[in-house]
């Protein structure tokens, strides 16, 4: 309801339209850059990282942050892959690995608030236990388990041409809807933006600060557990090394999505938005055939020039 | 007073930011321009083709890339304009950054993908889904488990393994105790080194004993030697020989052998070959690499892809050959065409 | 019986931190509708009486009831479920929530965990219909409101809580006189709705403007209570005094003459509205004034902590160009300086007292850029062995030492730096009897060998033992210093709580 909190998209969106329109432009056949196809498979490559940033959002606005999120991708993953294995239902096995997220984010939770450790670190170390619980658990080798449905969930071209995208696609959609209502109209949501924005305020309202904060990571943990189901449709094996960095990727989609890393700022629109600047970007240099050196240089320029823009905006009186 | 001066400040602000933009803007111009002139520029008519590799530092690859330009090249001189694209995943190995490399090319109005891929089951989808949008795959080094591929070009791999074997087992005179250490699981080429190494040994030196095949050098360099170091440890005082199936796994041995003073002592046998590799050779502490044909491997697949889209029949399996060079043979001319392909004159004739 | 109980009644509350005693068994009762006045000197323990209120502490003894029904307040939650609200200070707003988001936070209007947003706002807007004059808007976001304005949040919320008590901790502290009136209308209406307050502040003016009632502490007791029409300032600065010094008990110094080392000449700063002093070598010149009053701003002004926005500082008749604004240099022109912030800006806790003595002079001990272990301890051991600083070695972390420690150490930092002008910002605050006795020496020892020290403190009794000369702080504007003699404890306190324009203030020049 927030005007100032609706108003942060309108940055993000417009940088996402200056990439669209600039790479349209560059590559000479703008039709083909924003051609059904080609948007199919940017969203089909953008579901895993929107999917953790969804959860990333959550944790960010209160003033937290998950390293954990590619090591956690990487185990739900093998865990899936595992279960399929193991001849388990392909959605009893995509909820066994759903749950290992929400376990780990409980974890990390547990380690914030009962251990006080700060989040950094605390998923610093969750970092490095998922990942050699992931190789653990995989035997050091990818997962290959028989095909099944799960496998059409992040095809970029959808088994039933009339759903459009691919299931996995409106899967994240759906979630971001929820997500975006969750944050922006529920008594959990509102609690999340104060707590980031002051958390002695929070408690002085008689908020359960720990409680909340408990929530919050394991919430978080659930959607990078989705993530990883579908980071496993991906590839179809459950592979231990995969998604290596891809916590900064969606760290990277939140931040341009207008949050602060300070919390109390940012939402699930900015985050999505955010997640599609990238993903547009390593697209639009890949038509362009530069090579990836100079695709790193201007993704980590974006960056950090979505939130100099940003903070300079804010800087500015009030209009 | 403190209005005007606010102003003036947001107008300076604002100034420097336009300023800003326009350097930003200038650059991303200036880039796309270059790109445009010597990319797409060239190629009104004819063949486009993407070629993928695993990665995109190692020396291995760049050779690869030097024989797909070469191909190109060779073929735009006879009639048949060839333009090849090359690009590797974002970050190296992983097989998601890959995935993506694929599917874009698939989407981007590109005649055919000439791939190495990270993995003979990730890579599937994307590989299928480009052939449903009229893509077809020429897959190089490593093989894809898929039907849906024009041709697999590549080393004889398993006969890359059964030289090793044979070296190790002549210097050994028969008996002996080597160890295996494997690469990483999921890379079809470097499997198939390892089993036709051990298939040799079992076959042709009975008294060899292997007594560890179990070990993975994982990525790269640093990890490799991590493991050789603990495999010495623990095996090192009865150990007679090594081998080691790829570039990486051989590094990392190589340093740890180097390390533990036994280079030389310890008899090792790689896969690859870097410059590095040649002087361990000419000193004594490796005793042999299995040469691939890299440069012939980029050459041909490109040759493969474009007589495919010519409408010619191709061999659905095409072997780039594999010779061992040791200290023997390696001033032959044969060995040093193989050794040393020309990538920097082919690779910077083309800028 | 009376017929109605008080709406807060506290019997005998006793509190303890340590060896000093916070609170002896005080009593008060507030009525309804009642705006009870909390006054005292810094330290009487107000605001620890009224962090027991709020449920932030517990009282060691004593008990409290509320309505006639007995009150023990585990938490804060416990006080805001039976109506008691509590404005700190620091004000406990998100900033970047909306007004409406921050009135009802905690307690926020819902159906099935959705927020009902059409009540809230409707929530917001009967609250804030009390204040129609403060144009506050439902959807604002809090962080684009000046103070004022949040501070009128923060009474919403509390309304909005439905609470029976307020509990106000100097709220006035960082308002302008405009605010401050419509503040009071504010409280004053709350009063007719039959609200209570516990209203502590310094300024005896504005307590006469808004409160009935009042009550006095001094050193943790109630000294007196009352209604505040029928008793005088005198009176009550007088309880708030409580004690006259023993003059004998300073030591008396040699007056001092010669050229001053530092002259500040109508300094303007951040929160500093005037200031005009000279320091000489061999003096100690105190600064007395309440927490606030800008002599921190002042202090900070001049180690080059804090812009200085115009007027004039000489260091050794030589002009201090206001563009060098950085300690560095101050420190290099041989100003040292003890912070009011001992843990967050004085020390570095983490690091050993050797490395916090010899900080600010590591030249003295390492030669080309690398220290030299051994002189580096030896000149700790030597400061700490004058300065009577007890730890188990020199290599011992500050952060382990008692408060007295610490202190110690960072004054003993001056002596190792060597610096010709020791600016201490409250040095013995929050340390033991015994620790304060060993700063006042090192103070004392310092001016002996013809050091110029300014010493800023809330405590007066330290002030009268210690300075030479004095002047007061009030609303960051510098009093006339004058010689200890000229000055009584009264006077000093009235020139701290007096609206300005008073006698001393343009007296003497």
């Amino acid at each position: 309801m927030t005007r100032s909190r609706w108003f942060r998209w309108l940055g993000p969106l417009l940088g996402l339209a200056f990439v669209v329109l600039l790479f349209g432009f560059l590559s000479g056949d703008p039709l083909r850059f924003v051609a059904a196809r080609n948007l199919r498979i940017v969203a089909a490559q953008t579901v895993i990282v929107s999917v953790g940033a969804v959860g990333m959002t959550l944790i960010i606005v209160s003033g937290g942050i998950d390293l954990s999120v590619g090591a956690s991708i990487a185990l739900t993953s093998v865990v899936t892959a595992v279960s399929l294995l193991q001849g388990w239902a392909p959605l009893t096995a995509a909820l066994a690995g759903i749950a290992i997220g929400g376990v780990i984010g409980l974890v990390n939770g547990m380690v914030v608030t009962r251990l006080k450790v700060v989040p950094f670190i605390a998923t610093l170390g969750m970092m490095g236990a998922a990942r050699g619980a992931a190789k653990w658990i995989a035997s050091e080798q990818t997962v290959n388990p028989p095909a099944t449905w799960l496998n059409r969930l992040a095809v970029s071209v959808p088994d039933p041409p009339w759903l459009l995208v691919a299931p996995g696609v409106w899967l994240a959609v759906g979630l971001a809807l929820l997500f975006a209502l969750i944050l922006g109209s529920s008594v959990f949501g509102r609690r999340v933006y104060t707590l980031g924005s002051n958390e002695a305020a929070a408690r002085a309202c008689g908020i359960p600060v720990e409680r909340l904060k408990l929530m919050i990571y394991t919430v978080g943990g659930f959607c990078f557990g989705l993530a990883g189901v579908l980071q496993m449709s991906r590839l179809r094996q459950g592979d231990p090394t995969v998604a290596q960095g891809t916590e900064l990727d969606v760290i990277a989609a939140v931040v341009i999505g207008g949050a602060s890393l300070n919390g109390g700022e940012g939402g699930i629109g900015g985050s999505m938005v955010g997640a599609l600047i990238m993903a547009f970007l390593r697209n639009g240099c890949q038509q362009m055939g530069w090579p990836n050196y100079i695709q790193e240089i201007i993704i980590g320029i974006t960056i950090v020039a979505a939130v100099a823009l940003d903070r300079w905006r804010a800087s500015r009186p009030a209009l | 007073m403190s209005c005007t001066s606010k102003e003036s400040r947001a107008f300076s602000l604002a100034k420097g930011f336009y300023r800003m933009r326009m350097l930003a803007l200038t650059w991303i111009c200036a880039m796309a321009v270059g790109s445009v002139g010597c990319g797409k520029g060239s190629a009104p008519k004819g063949y486009s083709i993407a070629v993928i590799p695993k990665g995109t530092t190692h020396e291995f690859w760049k050779a690869v890339h030097a024989g797909a330009v070469q191909a190109a090249r060779e073929l735009t001189a006879s009639g048949t304009v060839v333009t090849v694209t090359w690009k590797g995943p974002l970050r190296e190995d992983d097989r998601e950054q890959q995935i993506q490399v694929v599917e874009n090319f698939a989407s981007q109005g590109i005649n055919g993908l000439v791939l190495a891929p990270l993995d003979d089951r990730a890579l599937v989808r994307p590989v299928e889904e480009a052939k449903r949008a009229g893509v077809p795959t020429v897959i190089i080094d490593s093989d894809l488990a898929s039907d849906s591929t024009v041709s697999f070009v590549a080393t004889d791999n398993g006969k890359g393994g059964e030289l090793a074997a044979e070296r190790l087992g002549s210097l050994l005179g028969g008996k002996g105790k080597v160890l295996l250490l494997r690469y990483q699981e999921g890379s079809a080429s470097t499997r198939a080194r390892e089993e036709g190494f051990t298939k040799k040994l079992k076959e042709s030196y009975s008294g060899i004993e292997l007594i560890s095949s179990d070990q993975y050098a994982g990525p790269t360099r640093e990890t490799a030697k991590r493991a050789a170091e603990n495999l010495l440890n623990r095996f090192g005082d009865q150990l007679n020989g090594v081998f080691t199936p790829n570039e990486t796994s051989t590094e990392g041995m190589l340093l740890a052998l180097q390390d533990a003073g036994r280079a030389g002592k310890i008899l090792l046998v790689g896969f690859d070959v870097t410059t590095g590799f040649l002087e361990a050779i000419r000193v004594g502490q490796l005793q042999g690499i299995v040469v691939q044909n890299p440069f012939r491997i980029g050459y041909l697949g490109v040759k493969t892809m474009v007589a495919h889209l010519r409408g010619e029949p191709v061999e659905r399996r095409v072997d780039t050959g594999v010779v061992l060079v040791t200290l023997e043979n390696m001033a032959q001319p044969n060995m040093q065409a193989i050794l040393h392909p020309p990538v920097d004159s082919v690779l910077n004739a083309g800028r | 019986m009376a017929p109605s109980p008080p709406r807060l009644g506290l019997h005998g509350i006793s509190k303890r931190y340590g060896a000093t005693e916070a609170l002896t068994r005080v009593s008060l009762e507030l009525r309804p509708g009642s705006i009870h006045a909390l006054i005292g000197e810094n330290g009487a323990g107000k605001s620890t009486l009224l962090n027991i209120i709020g449920g932030v502490t517990s009282s060691d003894s004593g008990r409290m009831s509320l309505d006639g029904m007995i009150y023990s307040p585990n938490n804060p939650l416990d006080a805001r479920n039976a109506g008691i609200a509590f404005i700190h200070q620091e004000l406990s707003l998100c900033p970047h929530l909306t007004v409406a988001e921050n009135i009802v936070m905690g307690r926020e209007p819902a159906r099935r965990g959705w927020i009902d947003q059409r009540e809230v706002t409707r929530v917001a807007m009967v609250v804030l219909a009390n204040f129609p004059r403060a144009g506050l808007l439902p959807d604002q976001r809090v962080s684009d409101l000046p103070i004022a304005a949040r501070q009128i949040v923060e009474i919403c919320r509390a309304i909005a809580a439905r609470a029976r008590i307020l509990l106000m901790d100097e709220p006035t502290s960082s308002l302008e006189r405009r605010d401050v009136e419509r503040l009071f209308a504010v409280v004053r209406r709350l009063r007719a709705d039959g609200l209570s307050v516990v209203y502590i502040s310094h300024m005896l003016e504005e307590v006469r403007e808004v409160c009935d009632r009042f009550t006095v502490l001094r050193d943790g007791a109630v000294v007196g209570e009352g209604e505040l029409a029928s008793v005088g300032n005198d009176i009550l600065i007088g309880k708030m005094v409580g004690r006259r010094l023993d003059p004998a008990s300073s030591e008396t110094t040699p007056p001092v003459s010669g050229d001053p080392i530092l002259v500040v000449n109508d300094l303007v700063a951040p929160g500093v509205r005037h200031a005009s002093f000279e320091l000489r070598p061999g003096e100690v010149f105190g600064i007395a004034g309440l927490v606030g009053a800008g002599r921190t701003e002042l202090i900070r002004a001049l180690y080059g902590l804090a812009p200085v926005r115009s007027g004039e500082v000489r260091l050794r008749g030589l002009r201090v160009p206001s563009s060098v604004r950085s300690p560095a240099a101050r420190v290099h022109d041989g100003v040292g300086f003890v912070s009011e912030d001992r843990k967050g800006e004085g020390l570095a806790l983490p690091l050993s007292v050797a490395d916090n003595i010899t900080l600010t002079r590591l030249s003295a001990t390492s030669r080309l850029g690398w220290i030299s272990r051994r002189r580096q301890l030896d000149a700790a051991r030597r400061w700490m062995n004058d300065c009577g600083v007890r730890a188990s070695s020199a290599t011992q972390r500050v952060g382990t030492l008692s408060g007295g420690n610490q202190q110690k150490v960072a004054v003993a930092r001056l002596f190792h730096q060597d610096a010709d002008i020791f600016l201490l910002d409250d040095p013995t605050r929050g340390i033991d009897i015994g620790s304060k006795e060993t700063v006042y020496g090192m103070i004392r020892r310092a001016a002996r060998t013809g050091k110029a020290v300014l010493v800023v403190s809330s405590f007066l009794p330290e002030l009268f033992t210690l300075c030479d000369r004095l002047a007061v702080m009030h609303r960051g504007r510098l009093s006339a210093a004058r010689p200890i003699s000229d000055w009584t404890p009264e006077l000093v306190l009235e020139e701290c709580v007096a609206a300005s324009g008073s006698p001393l203030g343009e007296a003497v020049q």
